[in-house]
């Protein structure tokens, strides 16, 4: 359809270390439609992260993507080129990180770092690059950006540099944002700051984003639809209500028993999920999580399991919701899904 | 920036007064030294010590006249060689081993930095290895090894360079190479560590993410970076500069002041052993500062005064 | 289908973690060091580097201060001239020496000096009452250029112009020395001079170190900015310099001078160590705690400051020890070393200076033992480095 800005099928991505290979994503599929905002959760090491760097080809030796396609604004980047993907960078599709303390470099000033990104995409001179940068940094509410522009890095707090990251991704007006933990590092005051600013930009620019966040109060806020990931491979999809109310998925249970929230019921007790995630040297055989789920069964350790639709645009990874599966309360049965 | 350039100038002075009067102190109660007279010294030495120091003074004033000596660049006589001055030993001597010191300086810069950078891109690489082996005997062979066997080989086997002292710009490639190798190696070391941990920090991921070109990440982003601690290294290598010179103008017999310090030592001729470890611990202070100075120009966070 | 494969499991939360065996950190440290090939090859260097500096002298017949006056300046290797059954060897100052086939050296053989033709350079000896003639004057001589050989020997009626074998010097493995003291015993005596100056002068910074840079993080306050500024004056002249002006302040270098003079000056950078660490420790509770509870600084030292930051003090000593070898080394080199007749490595290689050109296995042997003990710790510290760090560890 037309109105899809990526799809992703099968990503696998890899890490060779010399202790053997990491396999940090084992087959991730989704698509995304323009102006959506994506959520991805899931536990620390689900690989979230790689998954996001991946889409961007931005995984480093000894990673590499070792299977699966990518078709991002109706192109397939899979085999593209470093260079080819680098005009794509910073233009086309954009990337934010957690730690906004690392992410600048510390020896240039952000109007030097801003306009550089700027110049690289567009083919403006350095006065208008620097009007752009300024108008950027007021759009991500940096009082007074055409003098604080000349600053350093270091004389930025936090929050102040998460905006200008956010401000030098978004200056070439990126058709997808890539966030990843945007405010994981900030302070709570501050990340309603940020999360209020995304969500004023994606509709202001009309930008998609991707969202990686442990939080689900976040995700509850700004998302569409929902990722959850585990061991690499997303457990769970669907759109907030699906995601909330009517969790398929016990590892979704666990999370959102085991997650705080911005928004939480003040008591509401946090249950840690038992265990602790899959060694993705080894990863086990079947379900990734199926050593921790309170309704393992013996098909969980043998054989992956295939998608379960659960409802419209809700589908499922668990044996649970099989015909034959013994009936547990809240999971319902769903068909299996082609591959979506 | 004024303020930072106020208290380092001001804690040099204070350093210098610490280290002269240690100096001084010490080659005071040397039993023996040129302040006690237990040792027969030729009249004409005596006359002149004694001019410069009013030996009969107290020890407090003595140490206050050599200050003012300091002041005007008067070292005093030397305690053995008669009708020497200390100042006139450095002045002789000082030419010959800051040019080459300057050589070895030009050389450590324009081709450590680079072969650490080369190394740290080709990581793992067969050029990789090769560079540090090469540097980790550069820092393990002690520089005085290292100035033999040139002289062994190059003027010894080959005859391509003279074996002794300076007589055509060929002769330089030795003590060059041998008072270098030390830093040289260290350098590109450190250049391949500082770049390879430059390279894994997060901002370089984000060049990256914006569509920065990979030179410019690698030739602008990283580098500068990776340069701060190699800029900090560049005061000790000034030390390592002028102590390996002591050897190595001894070796390749460069008449420069680093040769006349050896002799000096050799000969405890106490006043030049004084005036010239003052000279360098001067000459040492002052250019880590200026490198200090300079390392503002490119690390923006000291500059503007910040924590850490 | 089976239905048995929907039956839920028993025996949940098995948690797979516990399979990897844990190990102290000693024992993990000791796992990533044997890894490390260079290390390794350095540890068994320095092992056999120790024992025969400990052991080696004994076993060889001669002290280091023996002088053989007659086998003075003899090459480890010699080249063997071979006249009537008989090898001799000429050295370079035209001394000859009977030698067995095997290297043995026998004797040096008598010169006739009254027979010696200076300007001719055909000198006369005579070994089991027979003259050797040695005739050294080709491609010396201007009548004499263009011969492919630079001498001849001649001794019961045979003339040799060629060495025909080359043999090991069986009585002296490392040669000798100008004044014929064996090169062999006194490079094991100097790996002994140069270990302990660089071993003791180690363990005794450590222990300044330790003791100043806890004190003044202890301290902190007032206290802790002087002891940090007397540090950065210390620091801000090359260490060379200071320990050049204690020697010549002691007035020459007896072995104690110099471990003092060593002692006394490099402790700077393990203070700023154990300083830093005990910055950091006085952040944590457990600190905090002990101190309210009235527990001793020398116990807070021992118990946790020892045990936090032993990673950081070994690496710095293993860099140390070599650091301290070379400036020993560069001391006697110098002239400020170990008095003679003792030596060490560095005393044997400014010794050899002088002669480098015609005898260079003098300088050969103790440039090699130097450059091979920095290499080795070197090596070592790389990879305690390495094998310490704590965040590689748990890999
Ligand atoms: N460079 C790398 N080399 C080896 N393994 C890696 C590398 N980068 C990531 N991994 C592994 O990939 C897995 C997934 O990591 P990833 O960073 O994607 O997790 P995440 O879901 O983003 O977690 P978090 O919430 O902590 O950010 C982890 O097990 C990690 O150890
Ligand atoms: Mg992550």
């Amino acid at each position: 359809m037309s109105d899809t800005i990526l799809e992703v099928n099968g990503l696998q991505t890899s890490f060779y270390t010399h202790l053997g290979e990491v396999q940090a994503v084992r087959g991730l599929s989704f698509k995304m439609k323009k102006g959506d905002i994506l959520g991805i959760v899931g536990e620390s090491g689900s690989g979230k992260s790689v998954s996001a760097l991946s889409l961007m080809k931005l995984i480093d030796f000894p990673g590499r993507i070792k299977a699966g396609s990518i078709v991002f604004d109706k192109k397939d980047i899979t085999n593209y080129s470093n260079t080819k993907m680098s005009d794509m960078r910073g233009n086309d599709m954009a990337m934010i990180f957690q730690d906004p303390m690392t992410s600048l470099n510390p020896v240039f000033s952000i109007k030097s770092q801003m306009v550089e990104v700027i110049r690289r995409h567009r083919k403006v001179n350095r006065r208008d690059a620097l009007k752009v940068a300024v108008e950027m940094l007021h759009l991500v509410g940096i009082p007074e950006p055409e003098k604080r522009i000349h600053a350093y890095p270091h004389q930025f707090s936090g929050g102040m540099r998460q905006r200008v990251m956010i401000a030098t991704a978004l200056s070439c007006n990126p058709k997808l944002l890539i966030a990843d933990e945007p405010t994981t590092a900030l302070d709570v005051t501050i990340q309603a700051q940020i999360i209020d600013i995304m969500k004023h930009v994606s509709k202001e620019l009309h930008t998609s984003i991707i969202l990686i966040t442990h939080d689900l109060g976040v995700i509850a806020e700004l998302c569409s639809r929902i990722i959850v990931m585990y061991g690499g491979m997303a457990m769970e999809k669907g759109n907030i209500d699906d995601i909330f109310y009517r969790p398929s998925h016990p590892y979704t249970r666990g999370l959102l028993q085991s997650l705080p929230r911005m928004d939480s019921h003040a008591k509401d007790r946090l249950i840690p999920i038992k265990g602790s995630p899959p060694d993705l040297m080894k990863p086990p055989s079947g379900c990734p999580f199926s050593p921790r789920c309170p309704h393992a069964m013996n098909i969980c350790r043998e054989e992956a399991a295939p998608t379960f639709k659960v409802g419209e645009g809700h589908t499922s990874v668990c044996w649970l919701l099989h015909k034959d599966a013994p009936a547990v309360e809240g999971y319902a049965k769903g068909e299996v899904a082609d591959a979506e | 920036m004024r303020s930072y350039f106020l208290k380092r100038v001001v804690s040099m002075f204070i350093t210098i007064l610490l280290i002269t009067a240690l100096t001084f102190t010490m080659m005071h109660s040397i039993p023996g030294g040129p302040f006690t007279r237990e040792k027969a010294v030729p009249d004409e030495i005596l006359r002149r010590l004694n001019e410069k120091y009013n030996l009969d003074q107290p020890v407090f004033i003595q140490y206050l006249d050599y200050m003012k000596g300091l002041l005007t660049f008067d070292l005093g006589p030397s305690y053995s060689k008669i009708g020497t001055s200390v100042n006139d030993l450095i002045v002789g001597g000082f030419p010959a081993s800051a040019k080459i010191g300057l050589l070895a300086s030009i050389l450590i810069i324009i081709v450590g930095i680079p072969i650490g950078v080369i190394s740290a891109l080709k990581q793992n690489k067969p050029i990789d290895y090769v560079v540090m082996f090469m540097a980790t005997l550069g820092i393990t062979v002690p520089s005085f090894v290292v100035a033999t066997l040139i002289i062994y080989f190059f003027a010894g086997k080959l005859g391509w360079i003279p074996s002794f002292g300076i007589t055509n710009p060929l002769g330089y490639i030795g003590p060059v190479i041998a008072l270098s190798g030390y830093s040289l190696s260290f350098i590109s070391r450190l250049t391949r560590s500082s770049m390879l941990e430059v390279l894994r920090q997060d901002y370089i991921r984000t060049a990256r993410a914006n569509g920065i070109r990979e030179w410019s990440v690698l030739g602008k982003h990283a580098i500068k970076n990776a340069l701060i601690p190699v800029v900090t290294y560049l005061g000790p290598m000034i030390a390592a500069i002028l102590t390996g010179s002591f050897v190595i103008e001894k070796i390749f017999a460069i008449p420069g002041l680093g040769k006349y310090y050896v002799d000096s030592v050799n000969n405890r001729d106490y006043t030049t052993i004084m005036g010239v470890t003052v000279f360098y611990a001067v000459f040492y202070i002052v250019m880590v500062l200026l490198v200090d100075l300079a390392y503002t120009i490119i690390d923006p966070r000291i500059k503007f005064g910040s924590e850490k | 289908m089976n239905p048995n494969k929907f039956e839920f499991i028993k025996d949940k939360y098995d948690d797979a973690e516990t399979s990897r065996p844990s190990l102290t950190y000693w024992q993990d440290a000791w796992r990533r060091l044997k890894k490390n090939k260079l290390s390794m090859a350095g540890l068994v260097t320095i092992g056999i580097i120790l024992l025969l500096g400990v052991f080696g002298p004994m076993f060889t017949p001669y002290s280091y201060s023996d002088q053989v006056n007659k086998y003075k300046n003899l090459p480890p290797i010699m080249k063997l001239y071979e006249l009537g059954g008989t090898y001799f060897y000429v050295s370079n100052d035209y001394n000859i020496f009977a030698v067995e086939r095997n290297g043995r050296l026998i004797d040096r053989i008598d010169a006739d000096r009254s027979r010696r033709d200076v300007i001719n350079k055909v000198y006369v000896y005579t070994y089991q009452g027979e003259d050797v003639v040695l005739d050294f004057s080709y491609n010396l001589l201007p009548s004499k250029m263009g011969y492919d050989y630079d001498l001849t020997l001649e001794y019961r009626g045979e003339t040799a112009t060629q060495h025909s074998i080359s043999r090991i010097n069986r009585i002296f493995p490392f040669g000798t020395d100008d004044i014929g003291r064996d090169l062999m015993t006194r490079i094991l005596y100097g790996a002994r001079i140069s270990l302990l100056v660089a071993f003791i002068a180690t363990i005794v910074n450590l222990f300044i170190g330790i003791i100043y840079g806890s004190i003044s993080g202890f301290e902190g306050g007032k206290v802790d900015e002087i002891m940090m500024r007397i540090v950065d004056i210390i620091n801000s002249v090359p260490l060379v310099l200071y320990v050049i002006l204690l020697m010549v302040w002691f007035r020459g270098g007896g072995l104690w001078n110099i471990i003092i003079a060593l002692s006394s000056v490099y402790w700077v950078s393990m203070a700023r160590l154990v300083r830093g660490q005990i910055l950091s420790l006085k952040e944590q509770e457990f600190i905090l705690s002990a101190k309210v509870l009235g527990v001793s600084r020398s116990r807070i030292i021992m118990k946790h400051l020892i045990p936090n930051a032993i990673g950081p003090i070994i690496v710095s000593m293993a860099m140390m020890i070599p650091s301290a070898v070379f400036t020993e080394s560069f001391l006697s080199f110098i002239g400020l070393g170990v008095s003679a007749p003792m030596a060490s490595w560095g005393t044997l290689a400014n010794n050899a200076l002088s002669g480098m050109i015609t005898y260079p296995y003098q300088l050969f042997f103790p440039a090699m033992s130097i450059a091979f003990t920095m290499l080795a710790f070197n090596f070592i510290g790389d990879g305690l480095r390495d094998a310490l760090d704590p965040r590689l560890r748990k890999g």
